[in-house]
C-alpha cells in the first residue's frame, strides 16, 4: 500500500474543514487496538491526523450519508456537506445514492482513494475490480494504480457453481444456506442502498414479509433483499461481509447483477448521471422478464 | 492456580470420550448436542451423529446457548377459529424428551444463570423452563481464549461454573476430567459410567488460561448512574448502524418480539428475537419513539446490561464472551465503550 496515502488524505480533510467546505469528514481510523480499520467521525481539522487508508479499510462509507444520526451531528455546523472517503467501489454506492436523489451532490464532497485492493488475501471483488481509479470525486489521493482489464465472466465468479447444481440441489443448498439466518438485519443495516426509512419487513399491517426465522421467513426476506437491490447493488459485498452467519448473500447479489448486465447490459453505479433500468421505460425494453 | 480435588467429586475420562459418551447417551434415548464444524470456522451445537464434524479447538459457538431454551424462533400458540366463532387455541409443549449439552463454553454457560432469573422471575415462563429443565449443560473449560474474551471483566473465568451442570477440562491427551456441579451433573456421571471413572486421589486440575481484565463494571456503573444524557452516547456510536447481529449473538441477550402467522382462520402465535439497536423496537403507534436515535438504543444497550440487570437481579447481563466485539462489521465495541466510561468515571467527567 502506498505510504504517502494517509499524509494525503489527513491533508485533504483538514482543508475542507479549515475551508469550512464540510462540516464532517467520514473516513477510516485505526479504533479500539481492533485488526480492522474502523469508521471514524472528524469534524475538526486538528482531528484529521486520526484518519488512515490501508488493506483492512474494508467498510463502505456510503452508508452513513444516508443516516439520520450522522445527517444530525451537522446541526449548528457552518458546512452542512460531509466528505467521505470512497473506493472506486463504495464511490458506486454513492452514484446511486446520487441517482437516486438521496443525496445531493452538492451536499457530498468526494475524496477518492486509488485503492489496489483490500483484504489478505485480496477479495475476490478486488481481484476483478476495474476501479481502482475513482471517478468523479472532488479528490483523489494515492499513487496511481495498473488497472488491469477485467473480463465480464470474472466479475462473477460466485454464480457458475451454484448455476451448474441441479435444481434440486441448488434448492437444498439454499434451504440450508438462509434456513440458518436469523435475521438479524446486519446486511440489510450495512447496505448503503438500504436507505428505506421503513424496509418492507417493518411493514406490519399486513405483515407482508414473515419476521420468523424459520425457513419461510428467511426465504422471503433473503428474495425481497437481493429483489430490491436488483440493477442497484454494485457489488461492495457488505452484507456478505458483516453477515454473523456468514451465508453467502454476495452470489445472489452477483446473479442479479449479472442478470442485469446480460438484459440490460447495465452494470449499477459505475456514474451518477445513468438511468437505471428499472427507473426509466423505453419501447425496446425486452419483456423477457414480464410474467 | 492448579486446585486438588477429592476422588469424590471429580472424573476423568480418557481420549475418544466425548463419542464414546454421546453413543451411550444416545443409546439411552438422550439427544446430544455438540460443537459441530459445520464449515470452516463455523461451529454450532448441533447433534452428534458419529464423530464427524466434531470441532476440535474451536473458541466458542457462532450462536450462544441460550437459543436451545430461548430459540430464535418458537411457536408458543396454535389457534383455530371456527365457523362458530369460537377459538379453539392449543398451546404446545416443549418436546419432553432429555437432551445433553456435551461442550458449550463456560461463559455461555453461566448466561443461563441470568437468564433464569428473568424468564422465572414475575412470570414463569413455562417454556423456557421446560427447555431448561430437559437439558443438562456440560460446560468445557476454556484453554485457548482469545484477545476479544473479557470474562475475567465481568466476573466470570475461562473455568468458571455458574450455569453448568458438569464443567469439563480437556487434558493433553485428549481426555477430561469433569467435575459435576449439580444433581443434574452426578445424575450424568452416573449414566456415564464405563466413559467416566472416579478420578484418582490428588488429580490436579488444570490452572486456568490468562484473560487480561479490560474495564471494572463497578466503576461503570456509577458513572451511567449519572449519565443518562450525555453527549459521549452519540459519539461512542456514530458507527453502528443499528443491526441486531450483537444482540442476537450475545448469550444474556433475551429481548424478544410476539407475531402471529396465520393463514385464514388458522395461524400460529411465534415468539422471535428482537433487538434493542432496531428502531422500530420502541417506536409507538402512535408515530413517537421514545428512543429515536441510534445513540439512545445504544445507551439502553449498555444500561440494561450494566445498571438496570445489575440493580433488578444483583448481576450483570453481561458474560464476557466477545461475540458482539468479533462480530460487528463497523468495530464498534462494547469493551472499548465501558473501559472509557470507567476512565470517565475517574475523572468525573
Amino acid at each position: 500500500m502506498d505510504s504517502t496515502i494517509n499524509g494525503a488524505l489527513q491533508q485533504a480533510a483538514a482543508q475542507l474543514l479549515t475551508e469550512g467546505k464540510v462540516g464532517l469528514v467520514i473516513g477510516y481510523g485505526r479504533a479500539n487496538g481492533g485488526p480492522s480499520a474502523a469508521p471514524a467521525f472528524v469534524r475538526r481539522a486538528e482531528d484529521a491526523e486520526r484518519l488512515l487508508f490501508d488493506a483492512t479499510c474494508f467498510a463502505n462509507l456510503a452508508v452513513y450519508l444516508a443516516k439520520k444520526d450522522v445527517r444530525d451531528l451537522l446541526r449548528g455546523a457552518a458546512s452542512q456537506a460531509v466528505g467521505v472517503v470512497v473506493k472506486g467501489c463504495d464511490l458506486r454506492a454513492v452514484n446511486v445514492l446520487l441517482r437516486e436523489h438521496v443525496v445531493e451532490r452538492s451536499g457530498v464532497v468526494l475524496i477518492g482513494v486509488r485503492c489496489p485492493g483490500v483484504g489478505e488475501p485480496l477479495l475476490s471483488k478486488c481481484t476483478a475490480c476495474d476501479v481502482h481509479e475513482p471517478q468523479g470525486c472532488d479528490v483523489v489521493v494515492g499513487e496511481a494504480v495498473p488497472q488491469a482489464q477485467a473480463e465480464k465472466a470474472d466479475r462473477y465468479p460466485l454464480v457458475a457453481p451454484i448455476e451448474e447444481m441441479p435444481l434440486d440441489k441448488r434448492w437444498a443448498y439454499w434451504e440450508e444456506q438462509l434456513g440458518s439466518c436469523i435475521r438479524c438485519y446486519a446486511c440489510r443495516q450495512a447496505c448503503p442502498l438500504c436507505y428505506c426509512r421503513r424496509c418492507i419487513v417493518e411493514k406490519s399491517s399486513p405483515q407482508w414479509v414473515e419476521t420468523s426465522a424459520h425457513l419461510r421467513g428467511n426465504l422471503a426476506w433473503n428474495a425481497a433483499r437481493a429483489l430490491h437491490l436488483t440493477g442497484r447493488c454494485v457489488g461492495c459485498g457488505e452484507c456478505e461481509r458483516v453477515c454473523p452467519m456468514h451465508l453467502p448473500l454476495s452470489a445472489l447479489n452477483q446473479k442479479m447483477a449479472k442478470l442485469v448486465e446480460e438484459r440490460y447490459g447495465f452494470r449499477s453505479g459505475l456514474s451518477a448521471e445513468e438511468t437505471a433500468p428499472f427507473s426509466a421505460f423505453a419501447a425496446e425494453d425486452t419483456e423477457e422478464g414480464i410474467l | 492456580m492448579a486446585t486438588t480435588a477429592t476422588a469424590a467429586s471429580l472424573f476423568q475420562a480418557s481420549a475418544g470420550w466425548l463419542a464414546a459418551a454421546a453413543e451411550k447417551l444416545r443409546a439411552a434415548g438422550i439427544e446430544v448436542l455438540a460443537p459441530i464444524e459445520r464449515e470452516q470456522g463455523r461451529v454450532d451445537l448441533a447433534p452428534l451423529e458419529g464423530r464427524n464434524g466434531l470441532a476440535a479447538n474451536y473458541l466458542n459457538t457462532v450462536l450462544p446457548l441460550k437459543r436451545l431454551s430461548f430459540p430464535e424462533t418458537e411457536v408458543i400458540l396454535n389457534y383455530d377459529k371456527r365457523e362458530n366463532k369460537d377459538v379453539a387455541l392449543d398451546v404446545p409443549s416443549a418436546p419432553a424428551g432429555e437432551r445433553v449439552v456435551l461442550g458449550c463454553r463456560p461463559c455461555d454457560a453461566s448466561a443461563l444463570a441470568a437468564l433464569d432469573q428473568v424468564f422465572e422471575w414475575d412470570y414463569d415462563d413455562v417454556r423456557y423452563r421446560q427447555h431448561r429443565e430437559r437439558t443438562t449443560v456440560v460446560a468445557f473449560a476454556c484453554t485457548e481464549p482469545d484477545g476479544h474474551c473479557f470474562c475475567t471483566s465481568v466476573g466470570g473465568s475461562p473455568q468458571g461454573e455458574a450455569g453448568s451442570d458438569v464443567l469439563a477440562y480437556p487434558t493433553k491427551d485428549g481426555g477430561a476430567l469433569l467435575k459435576p456441579l449439580t444433581e443434574k451433573g452426578a445424575q450424568l456421571m452416573e449414566r456415564l459410567e464405563g466413559v467416566v471413572q472416579p478420578a484418582p486421589e490428588g488429580a490436579k486440575l488444570p490452572a486456568p488460561p490468562l484473560v487480561k481484565p479490560k474495564f471494572d463494571p463497578d466503576k461503570v456503573k456509577p458513572w451511567l448512574d449519572e449519565h443518562f444524557e450525555d453527549a459521549f452516547w452519540t459519539e461512542a456510536t456514530l458507527a453502528c448502524v443499528g443491526c441486531g447481529a450483537c444482540s442476537y449473538l450475545c448469550p444474556t441477550c433475551h429481548c424478544f418480539d410476539i407475531v402471529d402467522e396465520a393463514v385464514w382462520n388458522r395461524g400460529e402465535r411465534r415468539r422471535n428475537w428482537d433487538c434493542c439497536s432496531f428502531s422500530l423496537f420502541t417506536l409507538h403507534a402512535s408515530g413517537h419513539n421514545p428512543r429515536a436515535s441510534q445513540a439512545a438504543r445504544y445507551r439502553q444497550r449498555v444500561m440494561h446490561k450494566f445498571k438496570y440487570f445489575p440493580e433488578r437481579f444483583g448481576r450483570l447481563a453481561c458474560v464476557g464472551c466477545g461475540r458482539c466485539v468479533r462480530t460487528c462489521g463497523v468495530g464498534q465495541s462494547l469493551v472499548a465503550v465501558l473501559a472509557d466510561i470507567e476512565a470517565r468515571n475517574g475523572t468525573g467527567g
